[in-house]
């Protein structure tokens, strides 16, 4: 409604737009290539050794769809997704509510459930690896190898691998979680606590009807970084591990389909296979951080 | 009251248990970095008993390789990768915050039409799977000229986070009560200076918490810094130690990743309190 306009909103409307460019600029300006690559190679027979690359319409999809190995990782990724978000929830929310009641050396250990996050994940991600694969000749390392083999002879081969990266997924992502979780039940005005203390004499429904609702924004975020993160954590494990993990991931089924084998479109294929489910994941929770809501005049 | 007592007693060893749990693999990585070999094979894994600096003054020495025992330790230009890593990691931040917070003004204050939907397409970004994306964006580092440069790792770590910052500085400033600059403009201030002198000082914390989640983001790679750069003396210190000459069975990998952890550790526990103040501060409903 340009008539309604406030002569000043032109020029505002302008300001916003040179404001926002070097971000959209930034952003777009590196992926956008990159993605449409991704996308068009995906749907031509591109690999490292073809000689000629050729159209082939939806060839890698149906073949990604039709190979059982693909429902596997799928699985797994799906589990792996899952359960570390679902942990990275619970120990942070745990975490932040700790936190948030006054103790003394609170200051301290909110220092301390700081560092896994702050620390960089370059450093800590050795750590665990030490910790959980420790070299062939330190003094601890033919207990950890029994555990090891007791994990894998249970659970298959690989089983280890897998658990060790998602508990340093968990590890570093519900500090993250715990720090955000507890700026969110900061917002929370605490004369809002107080009335539902009056109201309700059970604790944890007090939890479940009052903090979790207001938190709700902010465990959307969190839950949503935590995908992001999870998959940051595997290309950095798997680089780690010099691709040891035989766990089948997408993500590092993808990889090991791009550079080890060269079948690029077939990678590009499996990598974007995801793409469907995040952004489904996103659109669910933009509802709950954020929610279309009527503007204050 | 006892049943008082024995909460705070619970909360306190609930407390305990959550600060063990976070600092434990720094703890125990930091104590086998300490370790001579002989207490590496017969000591315990959870202490030292007489601890050797060695693994840290040896990332000093320079370039000349060195023989230790019967093992060659490996050369490596520590300091030139820490001061790298000090400058990519500040240039990224810069950038991130700089086009964070314009974005966010933009979005939070001014509203073209659209800026929900511009916000959000900025944040679908992070739906993009990073797979296999470094072989076409190696090519975008090739057509900007910027291969084995210290600019293409600014440039893509700039990226990364922004989308969330953008997130985080918007709802600031959306909340931010007009008033606030429009009396400084009725004072006589234009529009620009009114945000600088004003509203930049008052979003302090938000860009703390910002700045913070940058570090966070990009301290965490080491995939990238090693594919974009190829020169030895370019790289990164998580780069450089975790894939170059040195395996990552040695302790000094260990101990130079530890050594670099150390400012970034301290800068974050300085301001912690203010990055939950920020996020606060950030997310607040109709303040």
């Amino acid at each position: 409604m340009p008539a309604s306009m406030r002569p000043g909103r032109r020029r505002e409307v302008l300001v916003a737009h040179a404001l926002l460019a070097p971000a959209l600029l930034l952003v777009l300006g590196v992926l956008a290539y990159p993605v449409a690559w991704e996308a068009w190679i995906s749907l031509t027979s591109f690999a490292a050794r073809a000689e000629r690359p050729a159209f082939v319409g939806l060839a890698n999809y149906r073949a990604m769809l039709a190979d059982p190995f693909f429902w596997r990782a799928l699985a797994t990724t799906v589990v792996y997704f899952a359960a570390t978000t679902a942990a990275k929830l619970a120990l942070g929310l745990a975490m932040a509510l700790l936190l948030a009641r006054p103790a003394r050396g609170r200051a301290l250990v909110f220092l301390a459930v700081f560092l896994p996050w702050a620390y960089p994940g370059g450093v800590t991600v050795v750590a665990w690896y030490w910790m959980l694969n420790p070299p062939l000749i330190t003094s601890y390392s033919v207990p950890v190898g029994n555990l090891k083999h007791a994990v894998d002879g249970l659970l298959g081969g690989g089983a280890y691998a897998f658990a060790s990266v998602m508990l340093f997924n968990i590890w570093r992502g519900a500090s993250f979680t715990a720090v955000f979780l507890l700026a969110g039940l900061n917002a929370i005005p605490t004369e809002l606590f107080e009335y539902a203390r009056l109201e309700e004499r059970s604790a944890w429904r007090r939890f479940r009807h009052v903090t979790v609702p207001l938190l709700r924004p902010f465990l959307a975020l969190a839950v949503f970084l935590s995908f992001t993160g999870a998959f940051a954590d595997l290309a950095n494990v798997w680089m780690l591990t010099g691709g040891r993990i035989v766990f089948p991931v997408i993500g590092t089924y993808a990889y090991w389909l791009g550079v080890r084998s060269g079948d690029l479109a077939a990678a590009a294929a499996w990598s974007l296979s995801l793409v469907p489910l995040l952004a489904l994941a996103l659109v669910v929770l933009f509802r709950w951080f954020d929610p279309p809501r009527e503007e204050p005049a | 009251m006892s049943r008082r007592r024995l909460g705070r007693l619970v909360h306190g060893a609930l407390l305990g248990l959550v600060a063990l749990y976070s600092v434990f693999p720094i703890y125990f990585i930091t104590v086998q970095s300490l370790k001579t070999a002989e207490e590496d094979v017969f000591g315990s894994p959870l202490y030292v008993l007489r601890p050797t600096f060695e693994n840290y003054t040896e990332l000093f020495r320079g370039a000349e390789a060195r023989v230790r025992g019967f093992v060659i330790v490996p050369r490596v230009p520590f300091l030139i990768w820490l001061a790298n890593s000090a400058l990519v990691l500040g240039l990224a931040v810069a950038l991130t915050l700089a086009a964070a917070v314009a974005a966010g003004y933009a979005l939070g204050r001014l509203r073209p039409p659209g800026w929900r939907w511009w916000r959000r397409a900025l944040f679908a970004t992070y739906v993009v799977p990073h797979t296999i994306l470094f072989i076409p964006l190696y090519q975008v580092i090739l057509a900007l000229g910027l291969d084995d440069s210290h600019g293409a790792l600014v440039l893509v770590y700039s990226t990364m986070a922004l989308p969330f910052c953008v997130w985080l500085l918007s709802a600031y400033y959306h909340h931010l009560p007009r008033e606030i600059e429009d009396s400084a403009v009725v004072e006589g201030a234009s529009r620009a200076t009114a945000f600088l002198r004003v509203v930049l000082p008052m979003s302090r914390n938000v860009l703390i918490a910002a700045g913070l989640f940058t570090v966070g983001t990009v301290g965490n790679d080491f995939m990238l810094a090693s594919i974009f750069l190829l020169t030895p003396e370019k790289q990164t210190v998580a780069a450089g130690l975790g894939v170059m000459d040195v395996s990552l069975e040695e302790l000094l990998a260990v101990a130079g990743v530890n050594l670099a952890a150390v400012p970034v550790a301290l800068a974050c526990a300085v301001l912690a309190r203010r990055y939950v103040e920020g996020v606060t501060a950030a997310m607040l409903e109709g303040a």
